[in-house]
């Protein structure tokens, strides 16, 4: 800061700032004005046009340790997500299900504003998104009962981030809690909702031998650089790692334990049948993907970096699944307010936006099947 | 974190049937034959990058075989309020582990006393005088632990403060040796360190040759330490060469 300060003491004698300042002077000065300057043009600062996302690259087997694992990076934020498969007794609810628990991690090294000892503010509410994205079977369970069901998952859904930052929202969100719901049907009828069923995982698919052994797949997912745009690079880091996930062939020995059963000792353990014989992932339904936009003035700017964020506070993250149904919309807050035709606007952008992911998330499917 | 672990179900990973993992006999006439094929004074290759991290003054990715590191530097920046003033800039060191480091969850070593070690091996190495009143943050991340995994974060953090222009005497080299049995392992893996009767770290400034920190632990002959301490030095001065390499190469492009 300190050469930008001097400059700035040099250019304070001359009565037109802007026109005579450098242009990284003033970025750092006036980063709203600069960045107002740029929308009017209908770009920004990195060259984007306003609803274009960054780069995004997904590379699946990132950790040799971990059971799947992924690392995905939109621009230059960077997500490496791993899961880690241990065998659990299953409770006595659900004999025959496994479980998946969701942790999102933002370690030191990610960001200037993250010290040791210190958690980000933002990782828990992050992990909380994801696990509600990722586990929302859970949810749909409850609601599935008549028609209106997929109507109030959706309420729900929508609750979720309301409840988080309570506080904050009671006076600035833009919908009453009269309204909340009309203006939600349009929502709902924007993106056409037939019916939402299942979720994501199955998680019967996770179970051994019931009553007595399920999976308990640890999903954690660290935070490399921070650029802008967490949740939506976690979910595809998560998405992917979920993809990758093989579940090794294992088998029930006399103690009740189970043990991996390798190559070598195949014949040694023949009397013993495998609980799970061959090796193999798990079927993925109606993948979510996420967009987040923010919502400034008159303006969408898609897939925001962290200077954006943190000059132009109110976000809409948008979640589709792979049917372009939608699975969670939440604005957390923030100074602006939104209106119904700015979320079908981010819808939009969000239906587009899938289709990239897509095509980029089966890529790297393919490319990992080749090897 | 405890009261969370405790609210969760008891888990366990399945381990493999059969043999269970025991150390082989020491091994008196032949050589040991090395898990990933290499000879004894064969270090894993190498693969250092600068700038892995862009929101960091300067970073470092370092990939050992199964061993990644990824370092990100801060700094220089404000001191904490309840710093005292101090002339002279100042190092802090930290060093954690994810959770899928360590083939089985939970069972990373002691990061505090990771990060006072890499501390105690870098400090020597900074110009501290160059930034007073201030500091530099180090922060370092093991994505993959396969073995070796200090001498691998030291290297790294040496890599990123290089990385982002901190004031150096010269960058600094890590290499440890198992002692086992006979043998002298250079740069031993996770399964080697877990047999092993001894080791020794060095880490030292390779165009100076000075050393600033080295740790000797375990069973060990005067003669065994010296033959120890000149293959350690010669690796050392190897990898300083590798870290000028890569240094030099994000310096001719700096954006790929």
């Amino acid at each position: 800061m300190r050469p930008i300060d001097a400059n700035y003491n040099s250019m304070a004698t001359t009565n037109d700032l802007s026109s005579e300042m450098e242009v990284d002077a003033f970025r750092r000065l006036f980063p709203l004005r600069f960045h107002e300057r740029h929308l009017l043009e209908s770009i920004r600062p990195d060259g984007r046009p306003l609803g274009r996302a960054r780069d995004t690259t997904v590379m699946l087997g990132a950790v040799a340790s971990a059971n799947g694992s992924a690392l995905a990076k939109i621009g230059s934020t960077a997500m490496l997500a791993a899961i880690k498969l241990e065998v659990m007794t299953p409770t006595m609810e659900a004999p025959d299900e496994g479980c998946i628990a969701i942790d999102f991690h933002m370690p030191p090294i990610c960001s200037p504003l993250i010290r040791p000892g210190r958690p980000a503010e933002v990782a828990p509410v992050i992990s909380k998104q994801l696990s509600d994205t990722i586990l929302r079977q859970a949810i749909t369970r409850n609601y599935l009962v008549d028609d209106s069901a997929s109507f109030s998952l959706n309420v729900h859904c929508l609750c979720i981030g309301i409840q988080e930052k309570k506080t904050k929202i009671t006076k600035r969100m833009f919908l009453t809690s009269s309204s909340f719901s009309s203006h939600l049907y349009k929502v709902a009828i924007i993106s056409e909702i037939p019916h939402l069923s299942s979720g994501m995982i199955d998680m019967k698919e996770l179970s051994l031998v019931s009553g007595k052994a399920a999976w308990m797949a640890y999903l954690d997912i660290y935070c490399l650089d921070a650029d802008g745009a967490l949740f939506d690079a976690a979910l595809l880091s998560a998405v992917g790692a979920l993809s990758h996930l093989r579940i090794p062939v294992v088998s029930l020995n006399d103690d009740g334990r189970i043990v991996l059963l390798s190559d070598d000792n195949a014949v040694a353990m023949k009397e013993n049948e495998p609980v799970n014989k061959e090796k193999r992932k798990l079927n993925l339904n109606r993948v979510p993907y996420s967009l987040t936009c923010i919502l400034h003035k008159n303006y969408i700017l898609a897939d925001p970096t962290s200077e954006e964020e943190s000059i132009m506070e109110t976000f809409l993250t948008v979640v589709l699944d792979s049917s372009f149904q939608l699975v969670s919309l939440n604005k957390p807050g923030g100074p602006g307010l939104a209106h119904t035709s700015a979320i079908q606007d981010c819808i939009i952008l969000t239906r587009q936006r899938v289709g990239e992911l897509q095509k980029i998330l089966n890529e790297a499917i393919s490319d990992m099947e080749i090897d | 974190m405890a009261g969370k672990a405790s609210a969760t179900p008891a888990t366990y990973s399945p381990s493999p049937t059969g043999h269970r993992k025991k150390r082989p006999p020491t091994l008196t006439d032949s050589d040991w034959i090395r898990p990933d094929g290499r000879t004894v004074h064969q270090c894993r290759p190498a693969f250092l990058r600068t700038g892995a991290v862009n929101s960091a003054s300067g970073s470092a990715y370092a990939e050992f075989g199964n061993t990644k590191v990824i370092v990100s530097v801060f700094g220089p920046r404000e001191s904490k309020k309840a710093m005292m003033y101090s002339d002279t800039g100042r190092l802090n060191c930290n060093v954690s582990y994810t959770n899928f480091a360590t083939p089985n969850r939970s069972q990373a070593p002691e990061p505090k006393d990771l990060s006072s070690m890499l501390h105690k091996a870098l400090e020597g190495a900074i110009i501290l005088k160059s930034f007073p009143k201030t500091t530099v943050d180090v922060f370092a991340l093991v994505l993959e632990s396969g073995g070796s995994d200090l001498p691998v974060i030291t290297t790294c953090a040496s890599l990123a403060l290089a990385d982002a222009g901190i004031m150096l005497y010269d960058m600094v080299a890590s290499v440890s040796v198992s002692c086992y049995g006979k043998n002298l392992l250079i740069d031993p893996v996770s399964e080697e360190e877990s047999y092993q009767d001894g080791s020794l770290l060095i880490t030292c400034m390779p165009s100076r040759n000075e050393v600033t920190q080295m740790t000797v632990t375990g069973d060990w002959s005067t003669p065994k330490i010296h033959e120890a301490m000149q293959l350690c030095l010669d690796a050392c001065s190897k990898l300083g060469k590798i870290m000028r390499t890569s240094l030099k190469e994000s310096a001719s492009c700096p954006h790929d």
